[in-house]
């Protein structure tokens, strides 16, 4: 398969030089390491750039410093903001190559990482798990003690993504095969059911609604040191098997025959990869609820600027979805805790239509 | 719940005359009762959860208005560090750190006022995240959610415990109960008009008083026939039409100067029902303390009751 898919690449998207791709990582990495800091300096509470930047030696690095600070302030900055701003570049890296997988997978300029259920299945799991323990008092006790921070609500809109995608997965198979279109209009009826039983919960759900409504809006208001490590590894580990398919994902944008011909077992590559980006996608949902737009949005923008190479562009999702969002998130915060959504909405669509406008080549190849 | 009822049974014959809010007689020179044995402290709360204190709290966080009411009619006032941006009983809490915005906690600014006891609000008015930040925290909270007016006086017996304020919180819980008692008294003989209170309408969706609410409670001591909706207050048009209530008071009047008499008969549907046609719609600008479970609830009471039955209160 090397032999054969090194020349395809060459001919049909050019090959990345060494350099330039340094460079794209290494503006994404300096890129995430100035949002860090300014996202965790910053909040609703002032707490000295000086002061941060002790608590995180201290509380990181072990350094022994001297506490000058107030209690208060090393509870914000450590406990509030650090977990907070962290789970917010994992949900942006998440959703970042997620998206960029979809993308290639589905060959279609409209995919974004919820798009064949995750999202629906995902909505209707939470709700439910917000719901449940008005329905059974039992579960309301045990409301406060969630297993390792990890509540009724994650697991099941975890497992709720998964299970729709794999719903849908099989619905959509024939003969073994997945047609790209199958695939997307039986994600999108699957999704209108599941949407249903989510309106009929919203309906029901009296005084909840507001809780209801946060989460479908997507938060990252509840992030935790546990929620972070719940997530953390599901990410990574998907992230690392995917960067190992990058040659595959490249010859998939070929076409199914065109890559099968060259050598890749096109039906069992696509199940793969849909696989690992909902397990990216489910993890990052349960924790932060349905945040829109950075999957869609980070892997066009990205193409757009740097090619379609995935050896380049997984990567570079990752490390620029993670900003976009840490920094969506900051100006959520500062603007008095409004949902991130609309930040990434209001802020994101507009720099995406001046992209497009400005683009000279159709989005997808 | 059940101390509460128990001393309710024990009270004395009501006095004939009824001041306007039990919280203007509490005695502002009553020194918090020195009971420093007290602690530590093990409390429980309105859902359920026990909640243990090692010593007098000095700092506390309110997040909602009813709570900082209650923490203001025990004389602990001063002791506040966190209100919401909707608090403005007593005037003097209006300088105290707003914590909670537009409805949205603040956690950053809670932690900040460093309290050793936040009062939440039950049913996800305080959001079910940010408790769960206060347990991750270890901030000690307690859920006030009462659903009536026993549920009311039960609060502030609570709070006066955790403050350490229990003589006020009694002697407050006794007048209050005194109040309350001799309002249902006086109405006690008269018709029950049904009644249906108007929370808001919009977009043709029409809330009421809950079914099993606290509000229907309140229309029910004051010597009505609660016409109730589902249990979060919603009622359909035909249903409150079919229910054709004998009086209509306009809660959202209070807020919103296009709501009167007229706009109601205005509405499509409304203008056939009897309280429409006899002129028995009534704007309600005392619907902040009516629908405020906290301790001037008396005073909502008695608007309630001399809305309903002008002629008991010489009217």
């Amino acid at each position: 398969m090397r032999t054969a898919a090194a020349p395809a690449i060459r001919v049909g998207i050019g090959g990345p030089s060494l350099t330039r791709a340094a460079l794209v990582l290494g503006v994404g990495a300096l890129l995430l390491a100035i949002v860090l800091v300014a996202a965790v300096a910053l909040g609703s509470v002032g707490v000295s750039l000086d002061d941060t930047a002790r608590i995180l030696g201290r509380r990181l690095l072990g350094l022994p410093l001297a506490q000058t600070w107030s209690p208060s302030a090393e509870t914000i900055i450590f406990d509030l903001r650090l977990p907070r701003v962290l789970t917010a570049m994992l949900v942006g890296a998440g959703l970042g190559s997620a998206g960029t997988v979809f993308q290639a997978v589905l060959r279609n300029p409209m995919a974004d990482p919820y798009l064949i259920g995750t999202a629906a299945g995902a909505s209707l799991g939470a709700i439910t798990g917000i719901l449940a323990p008005m329905l059974l008092p039992t579960l309301a006790i045990g409301a406060g003690t969630a297993w390792l921070g990890i509540g009724l609500v994650q697991v099941l809109a975890f497992s709720g993504g998964l299970l729709t995608v794999m719903l849908v997965y099989s619905v959509a198979r024939r003969g073994g095969t997945v047609h790209v279109v199958t695939l997307l209009l039986t994600g999108y009826a699957v999704s209108s059911i599941l949407a249903a039983g989510v309106a009929m919960l919203m309906f029901l759900s009296g005084r909840a609604l507001g809780a209801v409504f946060a989460w479908l809006m997507g938060s990252l208001a509840g992030a935790s040191w546990t929620s972070l490590a719940f997530a953390t590894p599901l990410v990574l580990l998907s992230f690392v098997l995917l960067m190992a398919r990058w040659r595959r994902l490249n010859l998939l944008l070929l076409g199914d025959g065109a890559a099968a011909h060259l050598g890749v077992d096109v039906e069992r590559e696509k199940l793969v990869l849909t696989g690992l980006a909902t397990l990216a996608t489910s993890a990052v949902v349960a924790i932060s609820g349905t945040i829109g737009f950075v999957g869609l949005v980070v892997p066009h923008v990205l193409r757009l600027a740097i090619g379609p190479d995935h050896r380049l562009l997984l990567p570079s999702s990752v490390l620029f979805g993670a900003s976009l969002l840490a920094l969506a998130d900051l100006g959520a915060r500062l603007a008095g805790g409004i949902p991130v959504g609309i930040v990434t909405a209001l802020i994101g669509a507009p720099f995406f239509l001046w992209l497009l406008r400005r683009a000279r080549t159709p989005l997808m190849p | 719940m059940l101390l509460g009822l128990l001393l309710a049974a024990c009270q004395p014959a009501p006095p004939s005359s009824i001041s306007p809010t039990a919280t203007d007689r509490v005695s502002a020179s009553a020194t918090r009762s020195a009971a420093a044995s007290a602690y530590p402290l093990s409390l429980t709360d309105d859902v359920g959860r026990t909640v243990s204190l090692a010593s007098e709290p000095r700092r506390i966080v309110s997040l909602a208005p009813s709570n900082t009411e209650i923490v203001c009619a025990l004389d602990a006032c001063d002791e506040l560090v966190g209100v919401t941006d909707f608090d403005a009983y007593p005037a003097q809490v209006t300088d105290i750190p707003k914590v909670v915005v537009q409805a949205v906690p603040d956690v950053e600014k809670i932690v900040a006022a460093m309290p050793d006891l936040v009062l939440a609000a039950g049913n996800h008015q305080t959001p079910q995240g940010v408790l769960d930040q206060f347990d991750q925290l270890k901030i000690p909270y307690l859920i006030l959610y009462p659903d009536s007016l026993e549920g009311i006086y039960a609060d502030i017996e609570l709070v006066g415990r955790a403050l350490g304020a229990t003589e006020q919180a009694t002697s407050l819980g006794a007048e209050m109960r005194t109040d309350a008692q001799a309002i249902e008294d006086r109405v006690a003989n008269a018709a029950r008009p049904s009644v249906f209170y108007e929370v808001s309408v919009y977009q043709g969706v029409i809330y009421g008083a809950g079914r099993d609410s606290f509000l229907a409670s309140m229309i029910e001591l004051a010597g009505g026939k609660p016409v109730v909706g589902d249990a979060t207050g919603v009622i359909q048009l035909e249903d409150l039409v079919a229910a054709d209530p004998d009086l209509i008071l306009l809660g959202d009047a209070a807020y919103d100067p296009s709501v009167t008499a007229m706009s109601v008969a205005a509405r499509s549907g409304w203008g056939q029902m009897t309280a429409v046609t006899q002129q028995a719609v009534k704007p309600m600008p005392d619907d902040l303390i009516i629908t405020r479970p906290g301790p001037r609830i008396i005073g909502g009471l008695k608007a309630l009751a001399k809305a309903i039955h002008p002629e008991s209160f010489g009217g």
